[in-house]
């Protein structure tokens, strides 16, 4: 057993995990449901996380590989009360059908316009092709970025959920 | 109720009522209920495609710590399940018939030992003969698989003498067509949790289509009166109709744990799992032939198909019926002959999948027309028009095509919207001045019959229950479900309109089989006709007795009173000499609005009506129930009204081709949908771009490849899904012919979507090549083989 500790959501979580055990198996046994797990492969993209500001998927990465890092998962970026740009721009655009993919495209969306604040429909494809969507046809969601993008960077006003 | 210029909340493009709890990762699927005490399945499967069972050991099992119980066959109540059929078995006792068929079922207090220990139930197995395709399994030669043989059914349509009308034909032309498996691969896997209840019985929430499929199903295989089980739909992480029948299985199992160990138990399929023993699109192979006059006037098709049911039954019978009827699309025959013959084989198992058995057949008959044409040296999209049935004429199981069928509309506003003739002329252009790359362009039309087809029509009532609340607020409950696809949504707007109320305060509540009547599936694009009729019609209920109170409240009658915009208002049906009386007894919700120039206006909002009527005991609630007419049905010869009503749909897809890799990359795709009446155009375009990207991946890149019936790529690495790089540009147009027994005029659009959209895209890719595809899906390896052929594309 391997002793971690983690900043989820900014608060500090000691636990006890297994040498192999996997950051999403973690994650969900601490009660963070909204991470969801589609294959457990690391070809879905629906456990998707933010590790120190980098987008993972946490079923293929080692809990205790993460010891002292950083999580951020779709609760913790906002809540149906106080939903960041990001949700309230899926909301708005169309973007969530069954909803099981959309906590982890929002933080793909989250991971790309932190670092590329006005990003082009292809580089919006490129950063959402390890998350995969059975549902939208990813049209709704490539908007719902773009117009993310837009409120962030001031140029639109907040969109109401 | 066709026109919708008075509607305040029909047409519009509202937010999903579900999607708020959805972004924040709230909404609750059935992996994500904790509860106190909750153990773990797995199971232990077979990997042999035919196989008899000799002995099951569970003692290495049932040795390991934290293992609560191990179960095999004879624990099962009533170890006979099916939909239509009970051919198979919950657990398998002296046979296995498809690789993943299931033979123990182990319980542990984590879901990492249960599998462990399921992998240590020791089943000695003596390997049958088996057979993997459904012509030779109805051969004498093929083992058989149950005791009737592999015939599992054969579906007919006689309509007129197609072979004589062939005979002395102008024109004939025959193919043979085959298309592969499609998974579903919704994103999130099968699962069911069951809690058992005390005084006996079990209460299921779980990922699933149709709870009431899932109640028959869980109380069969216990042994329970069905009031004993209860079912709640979780949120469902996408169905696809892979969540139709196959979650009665995974429910049963669940509830079989949670009833021997007197715990709750969960059931979740590991993705491979999933891929393995789960429902598919049936393979199917299609003999299609086709005559004509010189002219281009079809006369005469004859089709013989096969369906690929796999192991067992499930619902090969019901999809194939759908194959069956709409062999011929939507073209008039005055004669037709088709028999369906539905096969088991030791393969995987054949079931629902968006569209139905109709995709199949659209790919056979599209690629007909497409032979015609070039036989005849005509356009082939001339030679549909010429073709297109249209309302009042007979298809070709006899029914006089119902109305609400612009059938016309669809294909002419596709090829403006498409600007098709420009498109191809591009195409041309392209591939004269490229080497390694080609352009093509492919058209297809559909047919889909909305609702259930006539031989499940006593499925076809549908519920709902809608009760106000004092203040205002709406509380829905419907017997259809919400899958991703909206439902939820589109019913809110529909009790929002007929009772005046505000659509963000109108709730539908998880699908609970305590609530609602037994309303059938959510499947066959039915719910938001089903549903939406139910729902209005307890809507219409309250709203009329809300109507009284408020006449009495603004002293006039209640005719006067009209609904919308959050109030009830008088609005005199002649111009009034006074202005209206406010009901002394009405204490103080009534506002008077300022007159506009003629008419003089009081009105009542919504949730002060509410409140009043609360007071005044008004009951609030109401139930609503839709039964379409009957629909007499001839199986024998295929005769009679199959579905209630058709949607129409176009697709046009334009795709570039590599010849060096043999890619092909889908640039465009328009499709055009005849819906009745647009609901919801966000929710609407959000189904046909779904439907886009599912119906491309399984024309090109979802290829399904089985050894002796064991799935080589169980998982998203080999079995490519379209990824957000795949996607087309994609254009939606609707052509709106409201549908008089629609709630405010709609149709449904689930399946449409996908239906035309594979053929479209694989003759694009045909196109491309100078080729008529008539395999799906069009891998590499096919173009490679085309452009090899044809001397490097040329
Ligand atoms: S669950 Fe991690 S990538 Fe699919
Ligand atoms: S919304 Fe269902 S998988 Fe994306």
């Amino acid at each position: 057993m391997v002793n971690v500790t983690l900043t989820l959501n900014g608060e500090k979580t000691a636990c006890t995990v297994l040498p192999d055990e996997k950051l999403l198996d973690t994650l969900r046994r601490l009660g963070r449901t909204d991470v969801k797990k589609g294959c457990g492969e690391g070809t879905c993209g629906s456990c998707s996380v933010l590790l120190n500001g980098r987008l993972v998927a946490s079923c293929i990465v080692f809990t205790a590989a993460a010891d002292g890092g950083e999580i951020l998962t779709a609760a913790g970026l906002g809540t149906a009360d106080n939903p960041h740009p990001i949700q309230s721009s899926f909301v708005k655009a169309g973007a969530v059908q069954c909803g099981f993919c959309t906590p982890g495209m929002v933080l793909a969306a989250k991971a790309l316009l932190d670092v590329v604040p006005e990003p082009d429909v292809q580089q919006i494809k490129l950063a959402l092709d390890g998350n995969l969507c059975r549902c939208t046809g990813y049209v709704k969601i490539i908007d719902a970025v773009q117009s993310a993008a837009r409120t962030l960077a001031g140029k639109d006003e907040v969109p109401h959920a | 109720m066709s026109d919708t210029s008075r509607l305040n909340v029909i047409g519009r493009p509202l937010p999903r009522v579900d999607a708020l709890e959805k972004v924040d990762g709230k909404a609750r699927y059935v992996d994500d209920y904790r509860i106190e005490g909750l153990v773990h399945c797995a199971m232990t499967l077979s990997p042999h495609p035919h196989a008899e069972v000799l002995s099951i050991r569970t003692d290495e099992a049932l040795a390991v710590p934290g293992v609560l119980g191990v179960f095999t066959a004879p624990d099962v109540p009533v170890n006979q399940i099916g939909c239509v059929f009970q051919d198979q078995p919950l657990l398998a006792a002296e046979r296995v018939r498809f690789v993943g068929d299931r033979v123990a079922l182990v319980v542990a207090k984590t879901r990492d030992i249960a599998r462990k220990a399921a992998a240590l139930v020791k089943v000695d197995y003596r390997p049958l003969p088996s057979v993997h395709d459904a012509e030779e399994a109805l051969k004498d030669v093929a083992p058989k698989l149950h005791a009737q043989g592999n015939l599992l059914a054969h579906q007919k349509i006689r309509f007129g003498d197609a072979a004589a009308c062939l005979a002395a034909c102008d024109v004939v032309v025959e193919h043979e067509f085959e298309v592969n498996y499609q998974e579903h691969a919704y994103l999130e896997p099968q699962g069911a949790l069951a809690v058992p209840e005390a005084g006996g019985g079990v209460t299921i929430a779980g990922s699933m289509q149709c709870p009431f499929y899932v109640q028959s199903g869980v109380a069969r295989a216990l042994g329970l009166d069905r009031n004993r089980v209860r079912v709640e739909q979780a949120v469902t992480g996408g169905g696809f109709g892979g969540k139709e029948e196959y979650p009665s299985e995974v429910a049963a199992l669940a509830a079989l744990a949670a009833l021997a160990t007197g715990r709750p138990a969960k059931l979740v399929f590991s993705r491979a799992e999933d891929f393995q023993i789960s429902t598919k699109r049936h393979r199917m192979r299609m003999r299609y032939k086709v005559g004509a006059d010189r002219e281009g006037k079809l006369q005469a098709i004859y089709v013989t198909q096969f369906v690929d049911s796999g192991g067992y039954a499930g619902l090969s019978t019901v999809v194939a019926e759908r194959a069956n009827t709409t062999a011929a699309g939507p073209y008039f025959f005055p004669n037709a002959h088709v028999d369906t013959f539905i096969v088991y084989t030791n393969n995987l198992l054949g079931g629902a999948f968006r569209g139905f058995g109709n995709p199949q057949v659209t790919f056979a008959i599209e690629g007909m027309m497409e032979r015609l044409a070039a036989r005849l040296g005509m356009d082939p999209v001339e030679l549909r028009r010429k073709n297109l049935l249209s309302e009042g004429m007979p298809l070709i199981c006899g029914q006089a095509l119902p109305p609400s069928a612009p059938s016309r509309d669809v294909l002419d506003t596709l090829a403006q919207r498409s600007d098709f003739d420009r498109l191809r002329a591009e195409a041309l252009e392209f591939n004269r001045t490229h080497r390694f790359r080609r352009k093509g362009v492919g058209l297809a039309l559909s047919m889909y019959g909305c609702c259930l087809h006539a031989g499940g029509q006593h499925l076809e009532g549908s519920g709902a229950l809608v009760q106000v609340r004092a203040d205002g607020s709406v509380e829905v409950n419907i017997g259809g479900t919400e899958l991703g696809q909206g439902a939820f949504t589109v019913v809110a707007q529909i009790a929002a309109e007929t009772l005046g109320a505000d659509y963000a305060r109108v709730r539908v509540l998880p699908t609970d089989t305590r609530m609602v009547a037994d309303s059938g599936p959510t499947v066959a694009s039915r719910t938001t006709i089903m549903s939406g009729n139910a729902v209005r019609a307890a809507s219409l209920q309250i709203r009329s007795r809300l109507v009284e109170l408020a006449a009495s409240m603004l002293g006039c009658p209640s005719r006067e009173v009209e609904v919308g915009n959050g109030a009830y208002r008088q609005v005199p049906v002649d111009p009034p000499a006074l202005r209206p009386e406010v009901s002394a007894s009405a204490p103080s919700p009534v506002t008077i609005d300022h007159p506009s120039s003629t008419i003089s206006q009081a009105n009542v909002r919504f949730p002060d009506l509410c409140m009043e009527a609360f007071r005044r005991k008004l009951h609030l609630a109401a139930s609503g129930w839709y039964a379409p007419p009957p629909k007499p049905w001839d199986k024998d010869t295929g005769q009679g009204i199959a579905y209630s009503v058709y949607c129409f749909t176009g697709n046009v897809a334009v795709v570039e081709v590599d010849l060096i890799g043999g890619l092909v990359k889908v640039e465009k795709v328009f499709a055009v949908h005849d819906v009745g009446q647009v609901l919801n155009p966000v929710t609407l375009e959000g189904q046909v771009h779904g439907g886009i990207v599912q119906g491309m991946g399984w024309a090109l890149s979802e290829n399904l490849v089985l050894d002796k019936g064991r799935c080589l790529n169980p998982g998203f690495t080999d079995y490519l899904i379209p990824s957000s790089l795949d996607m087309p540009q994609m254009d939606a147009t609707f052509v709106e012919e409201p549908y008089p027994d629609g709630p405010f005029g709609a149709k449904g659009i689930g399946e449409p979507s996908l239906i035309s959209v594979p053929t479209a895209v694989a003759l694009a890719a045909g196109d491309a090549c100078g080729q008529l595809p008539d395999r799906l899906p069009v891998t590499p390896e096919t173009v490679l083989r085309w452009t090899a052929k044809d001397g490097n594309g040329q």
